[in-house]
């Protein structure tokens, strides 16, 4: 095996220029798709964990039919045991109950629909980032009567900014027409713009009241300690809870999950074509290398290297050549990554089109080991394919004819 | 007892086209210790019937024996292996490994054979020193003049210790002088080693040095010279 490591190892170098462009094309093309993988990746989990983070918590609790119906009526019945629940599992970190109803904003220049939040100031912060996200002005923890956090999108649209004072207007639990005035106490910004229209925030307990003469909620949303047991704390807790539902994350918004198995397949998909278009070019640069070198294969066979060797020494030449090209790339792309990881790519010349699908502009790749793994597989699959037809006609030599030409 | 003997060989190449008789019914036994020339014009099947010998190619007819083995009816691996255990070759281009030096191109054989590493550098320097490399072991190819290339080949050719060595055209590309040295070098290996030498060859001066020539005439043998009678002790 020593032998035809060497062979090997020396026919590769045996036409520099030759290997040194394959190999140049090996290391930018792994180089290049790894990044492009690595930044896929990155926007992915970015959008997953903005979503989680923002928007869903790991899991959540609601009437049955709250999520469908949306209306004020469908509260959970009766939060107290739920929550005491919550209190006892040491496996939920923390949780926060929302008194949520849809409705309309009313300011001096237009009307628009959106979705009113009532939530715990001191418990919101534990299972969302929504405080992160203040732009301008204060959170909700003021001493202001009635205070309302709006985006900076929906303050552009109603011309309205912070001490201004807005009207919500909403169906109660008896579905009975109200109303309220809130006073703007900050302007937050998320990066998807979607959300940001749809969502003002106010106090549950400011909202609550005005919708029922006793203290409701429409949600509560859970943060675990390890994402890894949402599905065992949420089965647990629709086993013993009545009269609620109780949904992952990724039953809340089954498109994550979506977009999660796509991002994967996406790595597998972008490195399965790279690497068929560099199969092509070690395909070809082998067949180079076999046609020259047809005389000496031909001495190799007549002097009693069985064929099975030649066809490995042929194997070795494009693995080796391949997979030290591809460590080299990978090199270079775990540095470029490690790098960009910290400093992120800067995307904001895009970034209005990205904030439109819920995207940040700054997205930091990320490449785990599992990923490198895969890609490892990918590569040495893509050598081994490519060497396969050059190897074979290797074998198929006749020596003596090669020797008459 | 004969090392090689031939039965009845014929080849016929494109039998169904334009047949080509490359050899026809050839009868004909070599000895242990012959330094035996096989001559004859372009296309008379010279190189065939070492083809044939060496196991590289197959009758149409016939047989081939070495040592009362049937080689010509052996599988292509089990040929690859009697090859290399068997045979020497010498080729008229050397091919050589161009990424090995002298002493790598010579010990490649024996790697082959799985031979003991000592002996192996043992036996590789001693057949680099007998061909007059001793001070080229290191060289590659490209470094090496076309008569050096071909004594290194000769250095392979005897490292697996061989039944016998096939020489095809080993001074076709080689100047009167390399060819000389070369042939020297062939001789005494013969004389005082044993070693079995039979060249295709219409190289006149490798024909002076045989002690038996062979001289075919489209594919058949048109006559036998015995010069001398091969070494004994083989």
């Amino acid at each position: 095996m020593k032998m035809l490591l060497t062979i090997s190892w020396r026919n590769i170098w045996r036409n520099p220029g030759r290997s040194g462009v394959l190999f140049a094309a090996i290391v930018a093309g792994l180089w290049a798709g790894v990044l492009v993988v690595a930044w896929a990746n990155g926007l992915v989990e970015q959008r997953m964990n903005y979503l989680i983070q923002t928007e869903l918590s790991h899991a959540q609790i609601h009437h049955p039919e709250f999520r469908t119906e949306r209306e004020s009526s469908m509260y959970i019945a009766d939060a107290s045991p739920i929550l005491s629940t919550l209190e006892e599992d040491s496996r939920v970190q923390a949780f926060a109950p929302r008194t949520i109803t849809d409705g309309m904003l009313q300011s001096p220049v237009t009307t628009s629909g959106i979705s009113i939040r009532g939530i715990d100031v001191e418990k919101e912060p534990r299972v969302t980032t929504l405080h992160e996200n203040i732009t301008e002005g204060d959170y909700l923890d003021t001493d202001v009567r009635n205070p309302v956090l709006i985006s900076n999108r929906i303050a552009d649209t109603h011309n309205v900014e912070i001490g201004h004072r807005i009207v919500l207007n909403f169906q109660d639990a008896e579905n009975e027409l109200t109303a309220a005035s809130f006073t703007i106490v900050g302007l937050y910004q998320t990066s998807s713009s979607g959300y940001d229209e749809r969502n003002v925030f106010v106090r549950t307990q400011d909202l609550s009241p005005l919708l029922s003469d006793q203290q409701i909620y429409h949600e509560i949303a859970v943060w675990l300690n390890d994402e890894e047991d949402v599905e065992a704390v949420v089965n647990g807790l629709n086993e013993r809870l009545d009269q609620i539902e109780v949904q992952t994350w990724y039953e809340l918004s089954p498109e994550l999950r979506y977009l999660s198995d796509a991002g994967g397949l996406m790595m597998t998909v972008i490195m399965v074509i790279i690497m068929m278009a560099l199969a092509f070019g070690i395909l070809n640069t082998m067949l180079m290398a076999i046609f020259e070198r047809m005389r000496e294969l031909g001495m190799l066979l007549a002097i009693g290297m069985s064929k099975a060797r030649v066809f490995l020494m042929i194997m070795l030449e494009s693995i080796i050549l391949t997979l030290t090209g591809a460590a080299a790339g990978l090199i270079l792309a775990s540095l470029t990554i490690a790098y960009l990881s910290r400093q992120g790519i800067d995307l904001t010349m895009f970034g209005e089109g990205l904030s439109e699908l819920g995207y940040d502009s700054i997205v930091y790749p990320i490449m785990t080991l599992n990923h490198y793994g895969n890609v490892a597989i990918i590569v040495v699959i893509a050598a081994l394919l490519a060497s396969l037809f050059p190897a074979m006609k290797a074998i198929k030599i006749n020596p003596v004819e090669v020797d008459q030409e | 007892m004969k090392i090689i003997t031939t039965e009845n060989l014929s080849k016929v190449y494109n039998p169904d086209t334009v047949p080509v008789h490359a050899l026809r019914d050839v009868n004909i036994e070599f000895e242990p210790g012959e330094f035996t020339v096989v001559r004859g014009p372009s296309g008379s099947g010279k190189t065939t019937l070492l083809n044939m010998i060496g196991g590289l190619d197959k009758p149409t007819e016939g047989r081939v024996l070495i040592e009362g083995t049937t080689i010509s009816e052996m599988s292509d691996s089990e040929l690859i292996n009697y090859r290399l255990q068997n045979i020497g070759f010498v080729f008229q281009h050397y091919n050589l490994i161009p990424v090995f030096s002298a002493r790598e191109n010579v010990s490649f054989i024996m790697l082959l054979q799985k031979r003991d590493k000592k002996e192996m550098q043992k036996r590789t320097d001693k057949l680099l020193d007998e061909v007059g490399l001793g001070d080229r072991k290191d060289a590659r190819p490209k470094q090496l003049s076309g008569g050096q290339q071909q004594r290194v080949a000769v250095a392979r050719a005897l490292a697996s210790e061989p039944r016998f060595i096939l020489a095809d055209e080993p001074t076709a590309n080689l100047d009167t002088e390399s060819a000389m040295n070369l042939l020297d070098i062939m001789e005494k290996m013969n004389r005082e080693e044993n070693v079995t030498f039979i060249f295709s060859t219409h190289d006149q001066r490798v024909i002076d040095r045989a002690r038996r020539v062979i001289t075919m005439v489209d594919g058949a043998i048109a006559k036998e010279e015995n010069k001398s009678p091969p070494l004994k002790g083989g």
